[in-house]
This record gives structure tokens, sequence and C-alpha cells, in this order.
């Protein structure tokens, strides 16, 4: 009988692997592009953080599937990015009661009770402003990586503004940007403010109420943070590994389960 | 698990099929015996009020429900996309544009379109669209449109908001007598107005049947069978087709039968269907042991006919109706029907199509989350266009929901 337990989360844009132990402790993590199966990136990544940790398949006693892909993939259970999300944060923050959490395809606001259940959410709409995918968008059109995104946007004088919620439109204003000669730091400053600017609105949907913890992949990047920090006139937590939070909390599923 | 939660038809199905049958048929033949016996086709709005038409024998339809029609047929997007090439936005209703689109090209449409009118009654009580709508469509088809303005009611309904109404009607009913060459009969008024109220008063019985736990009906079948109150509002075949109904449900909920498997959550809707996606959006729940035991939008049918005057009742019943009315009002309705279902929380469509239902519904879902301690999930969709409806975002708030109730 296996004592280790899987988190599965097959983003739209990132798969994400964790293994815990009996004790809720973590003893590994992986990610990897999801690009056109999911599942099998997930299949790799697991076989991965197994022999890593010099474990097989028999020491895995359930495993919690999240995420986009989270139905088609075999495993004990499936359950809501949201409900694993709240899991995770309220694992690591106990004091959390609402998390910001933005991810490739959507960005969500979830209010949670003490102990981590969720009281009430709110997520984007059918689009993609305000996400990950739209910060990839707009890095390419400025020709730079998403991870220096944070550092070039602390090099601003004046911020960009971008006006327009559709990603598409949202290019061509950063290309206009660009021709009219803008400095890049300040593009990209308007870029991160933009972002912010779309998700802390979303918090007025289920109120803010301290502590708040910053998640997902988007919350890697300081420029978004600093900007959200400021709409939201508070300030936000951060988890060391913001990418693994949703998996962390279905790996924690997985093992309540097997209780 | 999902094939013992399928959907369970009522047996009332097949009577509410004939009704209907025989209600479009009626209707599409209308070009053969409407001359002859002198009685003109009107289209009219939802919320008109339809007793006025039918006491000088006026055959009414609905584009509304048409444009339902059309969405479970499947037909609506390629409809819009006809009247949108002619310049109407897409931004507008999608019962409007598909609607226009049907009128414009007719062979892409269910029943090659709705049978062609000789007058046009809108009434703005449910929402101001339907004013250009049926502009565009008097001038289309050249024939007479009448407009009955009910005036929003931000608190109650006001002495001068009655008599406004009222003289409104007087002054249709003189240019329908014009119209049709005959004298207002206001014994037959008064017989369509009662034959109304019957019928509302089986809708209501069976409405509430669902109180029950399990509950008899889940949204869909609300929804399905609110077809016949709509468009046969005032007569004796709909009178019919709800005394079966109501013998259906009752026995439903004296032999312990539910609408779905397992009932575990009880859910109230708020806004019209997804028609496009009508059984597969529901399913999501039903699988997950989730019932809509009640809905704000097929109770807009409960609209009992005060006693009376005739017209005076309409006047004050049709100002009356929901839509027409303030937040407050709106969010004290949820209230009151979580508390009187027993629900165990609330989903709103925010609704692409109908601005006067959905742009409110953060406002109402915030009170009502705060009065009852139950939670509201606003999910965003479009009552028929399917190229407004995202299945895997909806899926994901869905299952997200659910969880949090169980």
């Amino acid at each position: 009988m296996g004592q280790y337990f899987l988190g599965v989360d097959i983003g739209s844009l990132t798969t994400k692997v964790v293994l815990v132990d009996g004790n809720c402790k973590l003893v590994g993590r992986a990610t990897g592009r999801s690009g056109y199966s999911g599942r099998e990136v997930a299949k790799r990544l697991i076989a991965e953080i197994l022999s890593q940790n010099g474990l097989d398949e028999k020491d895995l006693a359930a495993t919690v599937a999240t995420g986009y892909g989270r139905v088609t993939f075999p495993a004990e259970r499936e359950i809501s990015e949201i409900t694993c999300q709240a899991k995770g944060i309220a694992h690591l923050f106990s004091a959390a009661r609402t998390v910001i959490d933005i991810g490739g395809q959507d960005s969500k606001v979830i209010k949670l009770l003490p102990g981590g259940k969720v009281a009430d959410f709110a997520m984007n709409d059918k689009c993609a402003a305000g996400t990950g995918r739209f910060l990839e968008v707009m890095a390419g059109a400025l020709e730079v990586r998403v991870n220096d995104l944070g550092d070039l946007a602390a090099d601003s004088k004046e911020c960009c503004a971008i006006s327009s919620i559709c990603t598409v439109f949202a290019e061509s204003e950063i290309i206009s940007h660009i021709s009219a000669g803008k400095p890049k730091p300040d593009i990209v400053a308007g870029v991160c403010d933009s972002v912010a600017s779309r998700v802390a609105s979303m918090t007025s949907r289920t109120g803010l109420e301290p502590e708040v913890v910053f998640t997902g992949g988007v919350a890697r990047n300081s420029g978004v943070a600093s900007a959200l920090e400021k709409h939201l006139g508070c300030r936000l937590l951060l988890p060391p590994e913001p990418e693994i939070t949703a998996a962390l909390g279905a790996a924690l599923f997985a093992r309540e389960i097997n209780q | 698990m999902s094939e013992q939660r399928r959907y369970k038809q009522l047996a009332s199905t097949r009577a509410l099929k004939k009704t209907m049958t025989r209600y479009y048929a009626l209707s599409s033949y209308h070009r053969f015996w409407g001359k002859p016996l002198r009685r003109p086709l009107a289209w009219v709005t939802s919320g008109a009020p339809v007793e006025l038409l039918r006491s000088f024998n006026i055959h009414p339809v609905y584009p509304e429900q048409y444009g339902a029609i059309c969405s479970t047929n499947k037909a609506t997007a390629g409809l819009c996309q006809v009247a949108e090439a002619a310049g109407y936005s897409q931004d507008l209703c999608s019962y409007a544009t598909s609607h226009i689109g049907s009128v414009m090209q007719p062979a892409l449409a269910p029943m090659n379109g709705l049978p062609k009118p000789d007058l046009l009654l809108a009434c703005n009580n449910i929402c101001g669209t339907v004013l250009k709508w049926y502009e565009a469509l008097a001038r289309h088809f050249n024939i007479p449109l009448f407009v009955v303005d009910t005036p929003f009611l931000p608190d109650q309904l006001t002495d001068h908001a009655r008599a406004y109404v009222l003289e409104q009607l007087k002054d249709i009913t003189a240019s329908l007598e014009r119209l049709t060459g005959r004298r207002l009969d206001r014994e037959k008024l008064a017989e369509c107005v009662a034959l109304s109220n019957e019928v509302v008063t089986l809708w209501k019985e069976i409405r509430e049947f669902c109180r029950a736990r399990p509950s008899p009906l889940n949204g869909p079948d609300l929804f399905i069978h609110m077809a016949p109150i709509v468009v046969l509002r005032g007569t004796r075949q709909a009178v019919n087709y709800y005394r079966i109904l109501r013998d259906e449900v009752q026995k439903r909920v004296e032999q312990g039968v539910s609408a779905i498997e397992g009932e575990k959550i009880r859910l109230v809707w708020d806004n019209i269907a997804i028609w496009s996606n009508l059984f597969k959006f529901f399913k999501m729940f039903s699988e997950r042991g989730a019932c809509f035991v009640t809905d704000t939008y097929t109770g807009g049918w409960v609209m009992e006919l005060a006693p009376g005057d005739p017209m005076e009742s309409l006047a004050t019943t049709y100002t009356s109706i929901f839509l027409n009315r303030s937040p407050e009002f709106r969010a004290r309705q949820i209230i009151d029907l979580v508390k009187e279902y027993n629900a165990d929380g609330f989903v709103m469509h925010s609704n692409r199509s109908c601005k006067p239902y959905s742009l409110v519904q953060e406002v109402i879902r915030k009170r009502v989350m705060q009065e009852t301690g139950v939670p509201g999930l606003v999910v965003e969709a479009d009552m028929a266009d399917p190229r407004s409806y995202a299945e895997e975002p909806v899926r994901n708030r869905v299952q997200a929901f659910l969880e949090t109730l169980s």
C-alpha cells in the first residue's frame, strides 16, 4: 500500500504535478508545458518525480486531478481548480481569506472561509484579458521574455496606458506605442497595469478580506504584483512556488480521500 | 451514474407537443383562414396584454418564443449572421436579431419563418429593445404598430402610472375597433381575462408543488412546459393542457417521484434558459444531484389579473411584471424563493442578450447571499446565440460551485 499522494493540475498552458507524503510534506514537484496532450505531459512528469525520489507507482496511494485536463486524466477523483487552489493556499497560509490566482487562460478571485472552504469566487469572463496568455502575447510583441517583464517594469518612469480589454486590440495598442517611440519599460509597466486593473476590479464582486495571497504563474511577475498592490491598496502574500499551489491542494485532497 | 440520472420526461409532454403543434399549424395556415374569418394576425411581445387582442379575435404569434425555437433547432447563429450582414449589431438581443434574420431569409428558419403579421403590438415592460425591433418590423411589412409604454416602477405601482397605461390601452382599443371593424366586446374581454387567470392559477399550483422534497420538476421541465402559457394565455386550450400537467405533477409529489435521481442540492435559477444547450447545461447539475426547483423566469407568468374592470386590471398587471421593477423587488423575489423552496444556492445566468434582466444581477446576488446565507453563482452565456456560450469555462465554474455546496 502506497504512502504518497499525487496532485495533478493540467492547466491551459502548464501542467503541474505535486507529490506529498502522509504528513502533508511536499516531497516533489515538476512542471511542463501542457502542449497538445496535457495528459501525456502529466504522465511524463509523474514518472520524473517518482524516479527522482526513488519511488514507483506502487508507492502512490491516491491521485486527484484538477485544471482543464482533469476530466480525462485517470485519477481517484477530479476536483475543480478553484476548490484545489483554496485548499493549497489555506495549507500554506492559514490566515489567508482572499486568493488572487492568475493562470494561463483565466484569472480568479476566491474568498476563503477559515479552514480553506470556498465562500465565493469570481472569474474572468470569456476573454483572455487579465491572464498569463495576455502577458505572453504582449511580451511577444515587445520581443522580451515573459520572465523579464517584472524587472523591465521596475525601470518605468511613466507607465503607458493600455486601454483595450481585448488581447488582440491591446497588442495593436502596444505596436502603436512602439512606433511612437515609447521606452520599453513604460510599455511593459502599462501591460502589467492593464492585467492588474482587470483582476482588481473582480475583487469588488467577492470583497477583499486580508490576508490576500497572490498565486498562479503570473505571481512570479513582480510588475503585475506591485501594480496589483497599488490597485488594491494592500499587501500581497506570495507563495514560494506560486504555480503549483492548486496541484498541492489536489495532492492534499488525495490524502484526505485516502483516509 | 449519469445514465441513472438522465432526464425523466413527463407523460404530459405528449399533450404539450399536441397543443403546441396545433397552435403553430393553425398559425402557419392563417393565410387560408385569416381573411375569410376576418381574424387578423398580430406579432406580439411576451409581456403584451394579449387578452385585449383575443377579445377582438386577433390571432397572436410570439417572435420571442420563436427565437427560442430557432435556438433549440440550431438555427440562431445563421439567422443572426443574416441580420448582422444587413447592419444589425452583434451586441443586440439574439431573439431580435435571429427573428429579423428569419424575416429576411425564411428559408434558413424553422417552419420557414413565422406567418406574416397584419399588425404588431409591443409592450416595453420587458425591455426597451422591443420598441426598435418592432419599429423595424413595422417598416419592413408596412403595417400598424401599437406600443404600450409601461413606466419603470422604482417602488410600488402609482395611480399615475396606472392611469397612463390605461389611457394607452383605451387608445389602442379605439384603433383596433377601426382596424377590425368590430366594437370592443367587454364580455369577451372579461372571459379572456378569466381564462388567463385560470391558467395562471394552474401554473402557480404546478410550480408550488416543487416545494416538495424531492422536487417533482427540474429547471428544464419548467422551461419546456411554460410554452403554452406564453402563446395560449387566455384560451381554453391552455387551461386544458395545464390541468393535465397539474395532475401529473401532483401525482409525482404524492408518490414521491423526483425530477432527478438522488436530489441532493436544491437550486434557484435566475434568467432565461440557455436554449442552445438546454439539456446539456442542466445535466452538468443533475449528474451531481443538483435540481433547479424553481426560477424567476417561468415564474414571470404567475401574474394574476386583478378583479374588477378588465381593462384596469390589464393596466395594473402588465405594468407590475418583475422585469419592470426595482433591483430591491427582484432581490426580495429571489430571497423569498430561496426560503420557500428550501434552496441551498442559486444560479444566475448573465444573459448577454437580455440587458434589463442581467445588468443588476451582481447587486441582487450580493443582497441575496447576505440575507439568506446561501451562495450564488453567475454563469455567462446567451439565451439563444451559441456563439456566446463557452462550455469549458462554464463547466469549471459549475463544478467549483457545486463543490462548495457538497
